[in-house]
């Protein structure tokens, strides 16, 4: 391999995970993304609060760079409203560093979003 | 920088101190030209022909049926296109099994591209085929039987005995790729009933860049060249041999005649144990024959986890994983989707490859690494 396949930041999140979990309290909404091919799968939990996000988590069976986007936008989201979510998965994809072959699978996690986050708006 | 623990022998093995100093010392003064009748060439023909004995005797062959070669991959070229090419007259068939090497595989495939007819058999679950699969595939016309004896990711054994046995009396070659099995399971090419084996230095401690293959004396099969340009190797491999090469194969054969049997035992245990540590994870499949398998190779399939971030998750170690022999496509191994596991398990899967080096210590690092790795991905993961 004539270059490293992960950036030092995608190193350090996918170590870290912030912000990765389930959420054990009431009140939380949650999505599901899945991408068959690969098996990535990803659920997002959201907590809303006068029509902004308030907190984040997320769960991720994915490849690194799968899970470093998921840890990047999870701490993004917090105080966006919910209304106005701003979710550029391949913006953040390209400032990682990321193989942007993976861009397919890295759009679950944007679907996973999305349904967590249609429910809170509902 | 922490040194990682080194668990891919398979891939290839350091050379052994002793084959170092072997070859050095030829380096230094074993100059000539052997195919030159000055002092120098004799004295270098002397060197390669005492390493012809070593790699012979690991698998009870007559030194004169060993030809040098750059590797493994060019002796199963030469096997496979050379026999082919060579009595393409009298068949145009040949067997072989999904699950052997690329190097196997490739040729055969060029075979294709130049008209042969190639049968590839289907391996059963824990990836074995069985004599009688191979007869029922025979045709009038098959020239040539090519099976691998131990398998390199999941270390599977294949009764090459049997094999021959079925085959015998009907004109078909039976060519054995034995890169991983050399200095592992004990090798008698003659009781086997093989007519040409591929064999490997570098995978047992030897140098790399040079292998061998034997080719049965008597009957002697015909193999066309693949190289022209002088009449080394009995004609079949011409080149000026590499003779410092040569001769640390020969040491690393010979270390392996030596020593093999108390090494096995030794893999075998560790390999075991290193087996019996991870079953501590749930949901974790080994890959292969529970028994029947070489005592270098534990290859293991995690579910629920990507294989990929499992591959990072465990960086501290020198292991390959799911998709190692596939590297430059990223495709799961075809080897594991063979024995019938699906592409994400075979993705998320890993070969552990002990060899001289292994320590128990290595192997416990080996197990909590991978006990962690798999835990926490499996944490990260929806449930």
């Amino acid at each position: 391999m004539s270059s490293p396949p992960y950036t030092a930041e995608v190193l350090a999140l996918f170590e870290r995970a912030p912000r990765a979990g389930r959420p054990q309290a009431a009140g939380w909404v949650s999505g599901e993304g899945q991408e068959p091919l690969t098996a990535t799968h990803v659920r997002w939990h959201l907590l809303g609060a006068n029509g902004h996000i308030m907190d984040v988590r997320y769960e991720v069976r994915g490849c690194p760079h799968t899970i470093a986007v998921a840890a990047v936008l999870a701490q993004r989201m917090v105080g966006q409203s919910v209304a106005e979510l701003k979710l550029d998965v391949a913006a953040i994809a390209s400032e990682l560093g990321c193989d942007m072959t993976k861009l397919g699978r890295l759009f679950v996690i944007e679907d996973a979003i999305l349904r967590a986050a249609h429910i809170l708006r509902s | 920088m922490t040194v990682p623990v080194y668990l891919d022998y398979a891939a290839t093995a350091p050379v052994d101190p002793r084959v170092l100093q072997a070859m050095a010392e030829v380096l230094g003064a074993c100059y000539g030209n052997p195919s030159a009748t000055h002092d120098q060439g004799m004295a270098a023909r002397a060197c390669l022909e005492s390493a012809r004995a070593q790699v012979a005797g690991l698998i009870r062959a007559p030194a004169a049926a060993i030809v040098f070669t750059s590797g493994a991959t060019e002796s199963n070229n030469l096997a496979i296109l050379g026999a082919a090419r060579a009595n393409g007259d009298r068949g145009r068939h040949l067997i072989s099994v999904r699950t052997e090497h690329r190097a196997v595989l490739d040729p055969l495939a060029q075979l294709v591209r130049e008209g042969f007819k190639v049968t590839l058999l289907d391996t059963d679950r824990l990836g074995r085929i069985d004599a009688q699969q191979v007869l029922a595939a025979v045709q009038n016309d098959t020239i040539l039987v090519s099976i691998m004896a131990v398998n390199n990711e999941t270390g599977v054994l294949q009764d090459i005995r049997s094999v021959a046995t079925a085959i015998s009396g009907r004109g078909i070659l039976l060519h054995v790729d034995a890169a991983q099995a050399a200095g592992r399971i004990s090798l008698d090419v003659a009781q086997m009933g093989v007519d040409l084996m591929s064999l490997s230095a570098h995978k047992i401690h030897g140098p790399p860049g040079v292998g061998a293959l034997y080719v049965r004396r008597e009957p002697r099969p015909t193999l066309r060249p693949l190289l022209f340009g002088g009449g080394q190797e009995f004609g079949v491999r011409p080149g000026t041999l590499p003779v410092h090469q040569i001769v640390g194969m020969g040491c690393a054969f010979q270390i392996a005649a030596d020593e093999g049997a108390v090494e096995m035992r030794k893999l075998s245990a560790l390999r075991d144990r290193l087996w019996q540590e991870l079953q501590v994870i749930p949901r974790i499949h080994l890959n292969g024959h529970p028994t029947e398998r070489a005592p270098h190779i534990l290859n293991v399939s995690f579910e629920g986890i990507d294989g990929e971030s499992l591959q990072l998750a465990v960086s501290p170690l020198a292991v390959a994983s799911g998709s190692a022999c596939s590297a430059a496509s990223g495709e799961p191994s075809y080897v594991l989707r063979a024995l019938g596991r699906q592409d994400a398990l075979a993705a998320a899967s890993l070969r552990f490859s002990l060899g001289r080096m292994t320590s128990e210590h290595d192997i416990q690092v080996a197990a909590q690494c991978v006990i962690t790795a798999v835990l926490r991905l499996r944490e990260l993961a929806p449930q």
